[in-house]
């Protein structure tokens, strides 16, 4: 009887162990439930970290730093999920400026450089500058997926962070509209001359069949200015939206899908020149065939 | 026995070490402590510009139940251990000492 058994009931026991110490290490106690990462967070805290980066970004302005906070998200074409994110804020009609700052954000990874990058929110007392280093140093920080807690406080730490300010928001947000070119934290207080309307052409594009207002706006040098809010106005209704939301056409650019046989009326949030009677028309191909078109207006700051 | 220890052993280590559990569809809430830091430290950085003490009490609601203040207070701590920068500490304070005053608005969010 023993001699039949043989040295598998040893094995059988070896493996009840295995099965014993699984369950133990992956359903009874599995390892940092609580300490886990933001790549780990449900899509729509994924999405509300993001906002939170980019909010973080637009007072800011340290570039470096919210590339460091976005890498921890996983994201594997990290301007094209936030230019995406703000249109959906826009598109499901939450904080405009959420989506502004979700924008200017994917604008600035977008660019590589400091072009688009707003300027930090000036401070009202002396800087304290003596922890932190010059952006540029933070190219060589570590991955952040490979940060460890010091590291990540290095990363924090990559530029000069602002001193405290007044507490007062009201200073605060005084100062933001004034001394800021770029992000205003409001559509109508952009600072800078009014915005000219340069050109008003209809498009006629067989790849774009839809009727679309496409509003491009541009410094007085030519160049594209992302974040300026656009606000289109109809007889029932009304609507803003910012530049730069799709930076794959440009960074200036920014569109708004018109119904046919309703009047619009297109103007630049900063209450420059104002643009009436905008509404869809038909192109026709040679063949015959009949297609909406577009109208662009290019509008630029003296 | 001394198989089936070994065996809990092996079981134990290739479920914590070589394959541990991995997470997906985690809340805020759930970060690692350094990382709830640095989101903290991401509100204390809106709130400097915006101004706005309900929305960066909404935003630290996700952490926890807890206080907002106590949540900044919290972070503060780990902020000072693992030495951010003094200006950073300075805002998780600022932010900490607005709060510790701070009534929601109606229809705000309640801690």
């Amino acid at each position: 009887m023993r001699d039949e058994r043989g040295h598998w009931y040893l094995l059988t026991g070896f493996a009840i162990g295995i099965i014993l110490g699984l369950v133990y290490a992956w359903l009874i106690a599995p390892q940092g439930h609580q300490d886990t990462s933001p790549a780990s967070l449900q899509s729509e805290f994924k999405d509300q970290y993001r906002a939170m980066i980019a909010s973080a970004f637009v007072a800011t302005g340290n570039l470096p730093r919210a590339e460091a906070r976005l890498a921890l998200l996983g994201d594997s074409d990290v301007a094209r999920v936030l230019a995406e994110q703000a249109q959906r804020t826009l598109g499901g009609g939450k904080s405009p400026l959420e989506a502004q700052a979700l924008g200017l954000l994917a604008v600035a990874l977008g660019q590589g450089d400091s072009a688009a990058i707003p300027s930090p929110v000036p401070s009202l007392t002396p800087t304290h500058n003596q922890n932190t280093a010059n952006p540029a140093q933070s190219t060589t920080d570590p991955a952040p997926s490979e940060m460890t807690p010091v590291e990540t406080a290095n990363a924090a730490a990559v530029s000069p962070s602002l001193s405290p300010t007044n507490p007062d928001p009201q200073e605060t947000n005084l100062i933001l509209s004034t001394a800021t070119p770029l992000p205003t934290r409001t559509p109508s207080v952009t600072p800078g001359s009014p915005f000219v309307l340069q050109t008003n052409t209809f498009v006629c594009d067989v790849d774009l069949p839809n009727p679309l207002i496409q509003v491009i706006a541009e410094d007085s040098s030519g160049a594209p200015l992302p974040g300026q809010a656009v606000i289109i106005t109809w007889d029932s209704g009304d609507d803003f939206f910012f530049t730069g939301l799709k930076p794959e056409i440009g960074l200036g650019y920014a569109d708004f899908l018109m119904d046919p046989g309703v009047l619009y009326q297109v103007r630049m949030a900063d209450g420059g020149q104002s643009v009436p009677d905008i509404t869809p028309a038909e192109c026709e191909t040679e063949s015959g065939s009949r297609y909406w078109g577009s109208w662009q207006l290019v509008f630029s700051r003296p | 026995m001394l198989l089936v220890i070994l065996g809990v052993g092996l079981g134990l280590l290739y479920g914590w070490v070589i394959n541990p559990v991995k997470y997906v569809d985690t809340t805020p809430a759930k970060l690692r402590s350094d990382y709830q830091t640095d989101y903290i430290l991401m509100v204390a950085e809106a709130y400097q510009a915006e101004g706005d003490l309900d929305l960066a009490a909404r935003r630290l609601a996700v952490l926890g139940d807890s206080h907002p203040a106590e949540i900044v207070r919290q972070g503060m701590i780990l902020a000072a251990q693992i030495n951010y920068a003094d200006s950073d500490q300075e805002l998780l304070s600022q932010l900490a000492s607005e709060l510790q005053t701070w009534i929601p608005s109606p229809g705000g969010v309640q801690p």
